[in-house]
């Protein structure tokens, strides 16, 4: 099952915009998508979808997340969402 | 008249009739189920969140688009779905489902997510209200909003010609509708003990949201006072937005570039905000900072990418990672130092870790390609000689190769921050695109006083004569070599240190986007001339105190 772990660095963690920018990306895809805080409690997941799920984990800047996935489009929906979130998720850019 | 006190929350001075929060069923609002409920909730966020975007505040927008998710969240409605099969009104089972994730978000324990847990609550309140074909609230004529706490999403609603104050018995400086006031610039107070009780009945109320206080039913004088100080608040305003869109100049018109300092996203958005013309240091040490590996070539490229969109055609310099035994990073060994100052640090790396550099270089190149930036200009922090430039140079050939080029064409400045690249500026001036001399490290230096040294604290000013006679060797270099000099040290930012500089002839002062305001006066009252007969004088003087009181009496800090 594809699995990475990235770290986020957006200063104010995966909250409100960030989450949001997140959510919006995973749902795009077939496969189900979940993702884990190791940093606050790695026997938690939650679904990448639900943006309440992911402001759930409480994630903040430096937070270890884990993305993990099982389906069609697993490989490639685990490898682009670790690029956005490595990338900042857009924090900042104009709308 | 009565005053209350209570936690300024957004400046200015309003006096206005209360308007109660309350919500009334609209005229044969017919009650929905719960999906229609969320449509209509949803069709309302997102007409907020393209309404504020549209009127040029996409951040407060982006808050409405995330509630619009929030509203059609399957953790949240799932919760409503059970208890409304389980024979529960529309309205009271989303209600419920939202004050339990709520509730779940405040437990961790973290103050952002607490904030959010507002906004959870903001979205089910706005399902239960379309559930009961509830109307938004409207406001008849200008107002005080007097309420327990309310949510950003009705502030956002609210018409804001008509929303004159806010005034709150709940709620922090740092909730939502506090943000959001303070967006607007409407003014508000926060956190008030017994103001429901004490406005109930009230004609008239004054918010004063630069002191903290609300008067209940003031006289004539409090009212007049209030009305003086709201005039007076918003010709501050007018003023600061004037300065805002003027350009950094002397009396008599001579100009300079005005540009900022910044070291991440955020703070490019901020530079644009405040009117910044260009980056004048671009630190991208955040892409390296907090990672347990170092960070790819597509990762930095779509992260210095996100940035230079964000700065549109405004030129950037990108100065290349600047790490040291100082700041050391977890996957880049460095041995310790007895003077990481003096040590391997900055483009020293170089022989140690060459792919760092060279990736570096490709991901800039990159990411100038992908944001239509024909020029970008990087800065070599440390160069010490023509040796350490060409070490460079070299790299960054190598690099374009690598990346195709693709019609980018890089133009490679250094940071005069050595000060055998002072003496030699001459030599550098034919081979460097531009210089930006950076005034911390380099008084450090001339001085040979240890920046992180408290004791030393006194000998860290750049006005020492030194350092200002080492900037005026830089500037002529580079002029005899025809490129710019820029200053982007805290000196630019210092309204003395700028005065000087544009006397010392300096083409472009970066700095914190905050100090704009300070630099921009104390140039508009000095001529060219002026200011070239004060850096002349300061250069003969005995130490940097005397310079600070020469050029003090200039800005009215002496």
């Amino acid at each position: 099952m594809p699995c990475v772990t990235v770290t986020v660095r957006n200063p104010s963690g995966l909250h409100a915009r960030p989450a949001a920018t997140f959510v919006k990306a995973a749902a795009a895809y077939a496969t189900d998508v979940r993702i884990t805080n190791l940093t606050r409690d790695a026997a938690r997941s939650a679904s990448a979808k639900s943006i309440l799920g992911v402001m759930g984990l409480g994630v903040s800047q430096g937070h270890e997340l884990q993305i993990e996935a099982d389906g069609e489009d697993a490989e490639r929906a685990v490898a682009e969402l670790a690029a956005l979130v490595e990338g900042g998720l857009g924090e900042s850019l104009p709308a | 008249m009565r005053r209350l006190r209570g936690i300024a929350a957004a400046p200015g001075v309003a006096a206005a009739p209360p308007y109660r929060l309350a919500f009334d069923a609209g005229p044969g609002g017919a009650r929905l189920d719960l999906d229609a409920a969320v449509e209509v909730a949803v069709a309302q966020l997102d007409a907020l969140a393209a309404r504020l975007a549209a009127a040029g505040r996409p951040d407060e927008g982006a808050i409405f688009d995330a509630q619009a998710l929030l509203a059609q969240d399957e953790e949240l409605l799932g919760a409503a779905r059970t208890s409304v099969a389980a024979g529960e009104g529309v309205d009271a089972a989303v209600v419920a489902a939202g004050e339990e994730a709520a509730t779940m978000l405040a437990a961790l324990d973290d103050e952002t997510l607490a904030a959010r847990a507002a906004d959870v609550r903001d979205v089910a309140a706005r399902i239960a209200r379309a559930a009961r074909g509830e109307a938004p609230p409207r406001l008849e004529r200008p107002s005080v909003l007097v309420a327990a706490d309310v949510a950003p999403s009705i502030t956002a609603e609210l018409d804001r010609s008509l929303l004159a104050g806010i005034a709150l018995e709940g709620g922090s400086r740092t909730s939502h509708a506090a943000i959001l006031a303070r967006a607007l610039g409407i003014p508000a107070v926060v956190g008030i003990p017994g103001l429901l009780a004490a406005v109930e009945g009230a004609g008239e109320l004054i918010v004063d949201g630069t002191s903290g206080e609300v008067i209940v039913e003031p006289d004539a004088a409090a009212r007049g006072h209030a009305i003086a100080a709201g005039d007076a608040h918003r010709a501050q305003l007018a003023r600061d937005l004037a300065l805002a869109t003027q350009p950094l100049a002397l009396a008599g018109g001579h100009r300079l570039v005005l540009a900022a300092n910044i070291g991440s996203p955020e703070e490019a958005a901020r530079a644009v905000a405040a009117g910044a013309e260009a980056v004048g240091l671009f630190r991208t040490e955040f892409a390296f900072l907090e990672r347990a590996a170092a960070p790819d070539e597509a990762t930095q490229a779509a992260a210095y990418a996100s940035v230079l969109r964000t700065l549109g055609p405004r030129p950037v310099v990108m100065r290349l990672l600047d790490v040291g035994g100082d700041k050391p990073l977890p996957y880049l060994p460095m041995p310790v130092e007895a003077n990481p100052f003096l040590g391997v640090r900055a483009i020293r790396l170089v022989h140690a870790h060459r792919e760092i550099m060279a990736t570096q270089l490709r991901a800039i190149l990159r990411a100038s390609r992908a944001a239509g930036v024909a020029e970008p200009r990087i800065m070599a922090p440390m160069v010490a000689d023509l040796a350490d430039l060409r070490e460079v140079r070299g790299l960054l050939d190598e690099a374009l190769a690598a990346t195709g080029g693709d019609g980018v064409a890089p133009r490679l400045g250094i940071m005069v921050e050595v000060p055998s690249a002072v003496l030699v500026a001459d030599q550098l001036a034919r081979e460097a695109a531009f210089f930006s001399v950076g005034t911390n490290d380099l008084t450090q230096y001339l001085l040979a006083a240890d920046r992180t040294n408290p004791a030393l604290a006194e000998r860290q000013d750049p006005l020492h004569p030194a350092v200002l006679r080492a900037i005026a060797r830089v500037v002529a270099a580079a002029g005899a070599g025809g490129i710019e000099v820029a200053v982007c040290g805290e000196m630019g930012g210092d309204p003395a240190g700028a005065l000087l500089l544009a006397g010392l002839g300096v083409d472009e002062l970066s700095m914190d986007a905050g100090a704009f305001g300070g630099v921009k006066r104390a140039l508009a009252g000095v001529t060219l001339a002026e200011a070239r007969s004060l850096a002349g004088a300061a250069l003969e003087l005995d130490d940097a105190a005397a310079v600070r009181r020469l050029v003090g009496v200039r800005v009215g800090t002496a």
